[in-house]
Parts: structure tokens; sequence; C-alpha cells
């Protein structure tokens, strides 16, 4: 492989990233080629050292999509993060995918149990318009209001939980690159 | 494997930050003194440069030679010292404890 075609590779598999980041991380490797070159070696000699531009760009772009799903939460970033990561192979799959869509599901399961107590009241007050002995009455109240409250407190705690299931599992999706790249 | 890929890549860690300790180096340098003790792939030191830079171990620096392209130049923060410090006494007892088990299960007698 010529220096021309290692950037040219390198440049392409980076094109995600921005220019500017780009350009500072081309520079690395051209001065690096450019050195190589003024101790004898040829530039085939150094594209083999270095090693294939897959490889290379594959960790430049796990840790800089990690970066960004860390200083810019959203379902994007974190979606582009875990792709990034999965690409760096195929025990990724398992090891990443798995907890996120495990996580994902029980987020679910406990989102839908929090508006199934939320809404609750709506059917228990459509009942209290009717006619009904005091007592009952004031049993259906106080259950609707019990409910809400429930409802209520699980709301607020599953949004911290969400927040904090977010943060870990980038901490998580972090080691895991560590753990994958570096060989 | 996974903890053969981990351990190297620890170890790589400890090379660039021991040999930025008493001077600034550039890349190339870095994978040149590394390279020539044992096997890498020299492309994957530079990423491993970016993230202790972001990490906020190292400041870098573009430097002119009289001769040649202008060289990056990684210096170490005190942040980045104390880091290396952590990882040397971590890497002086895993080796000395290493060491006793090999010197114990060869069976080398001090005769």
């Amino acid at each position: 492989m010529t220096r021309r075609e290692f950037m040219d590779e390198l440049n392409a598999l980076l094109s995600a990233l921005p220019d500017k980041e780009r350009l500072d991380i081309l520079a690395d490797y051209t001065e690096h080629f450019l050195l190589g070159m003024k101790q004898g070696k040829t530039e085939h000699e150094i594209a083999e050292g270095l090693g294939s531009p897959k490889l290379v760009a594959r960790e430049l772009l796990a840790g800089y999509r990690i970066d960004q799903a860390q200083s810019n939460a959203s379902v994007g970033n974190m979606t582009r993060a875990i792709v990034a990561t999965i690409s760096l192979g195929f025990f990724n799959l398992v090891f990443v995918l798995g907890p996120f869509l495990g996580l994902i599901g029980i987020l679910m399961g406990l989102y839908a149990m929090t508006a199934a107590l939320l809404v609750a009241p709506v059917g228990i007050f459509l009942d209290y318009g009717i006619p009904a002995p005091s007592q009952e009455r004031l049993f259906l109240l106080f259950s609707s209001m019990v409910s809400v409250g429930l409802g209520g407190m699980f709301a607020i705690g599953l949004l911290r939980l969400t927040k904090w299931l977010y943060r870990q599992f980038l901490r998580y999706l972090q080691f895991n690159v560590k753990m994958i790249r570096g060989k | 494997m996974l903890m053969n890929v981990q351990f190297k890549k620890g170890v790589l860690e400890l090379c660039v930050l021991v040999l930025t300790a008493k001077q600034d180096r550039y890349g190339y340098e870095l994978v040149a003194s590394i390279s020539e003790k044992f096997h890498i792939s020299e492309g994957t030191v530079y990423p491993l440069l970016r993230r202790l830079t972001q990490e906020g171990f190292f400041t870098t620096y573009l430097a002119e030679s009289q001769e040649g392209p202008p060289r990056k130049y990684y210096q170490l923060t005190n942040r980045g010292r104390q880091y290396m410090n952590d990882l040397v006494l971590e890497w002086r007892i895993f080796n000395r404890g290493v060491n006793e088990i090999i010197e114990e299960g060869l069976g080398y007698d001090k005769a």
C-alpha cells in the first residue's frame, strides 16, 4: 500500500467526522509517513507498520461517537455510538445490543405501568359519577388519589432512572471499546 | 483473549506516558521507541494519543524542525503525570507478583 492509498482510504473512512477533526488526524499520519521516509523507509514499509486503515478508523470513530453522545445526549447520538461500537466486532452484537434491548424492554414496561397508574382514576371517576353508597365513594376517591400519587412518584423516578441508565450505558460502551481496541 | 487485548492496550498506554515523562515527544518518536521493543500495530498509537489528549493527560503543540515537516509534540500534564505514576506502581506490583510465581513454578533454586 502506498502513502497515497493509505491516506485516501483513511480519509474516506473518516468522512463522518467534522473536517477539523479529520484533517487533524490525517496530518498525524502524514507526519508519520514523512518522518518514516526521512529514515529511509519505503512508503510500503511504513503503511505495513501502521496496519490497516480500517482498524485505525474504527478506533477513531468509536472513540469519537461516544464522546459525542456524552456531550450531547440524544437518541440519535446514542444510536450512532452503539452502531460504531457494534461495528467493532460481532462480539458486540451479543454484549452491547443484548443488554441495551433488555434495558429498553424493562424501561418500556415501567413506563406502561406508570401510565396505567395515572390513567386508572379516569375509569374510577367515570364510576364515581353514578350514585353509590357513600363508603364506596370514599374508597373510590382514596384509591384514585393513591393511584395518581403512585403514578406521579413513579414518573419522577423513571425519568431519573432513564437518565442514569443513559449514562451507565455510555460508560459500558466506553469500557467495551477499551476492551476491543488496542490490540 | 480479551484479557490479552486489554493487557496490551494497558501496556501501550503505560509506555507512551512513561516515554513523555522527561521530555516532550512527537508521535513518530513514540511509535519508533515502542515498536523497537515489541510488536504493535503502529497505526493504533495515534488514536491512543488522541484519547489521552482528550482525557487531559497530554497537551500538544506543533514545532518546526530544521528538516522535514513540523512535528506535533505531546507534553504530559500534571494529571497525566499522576495517572502515569499510578500505572507504574500498578505495573511494578503486577510484575513482581508474576516473576515470583514464575520462579516458584519453574523451581529455580538460588544455589
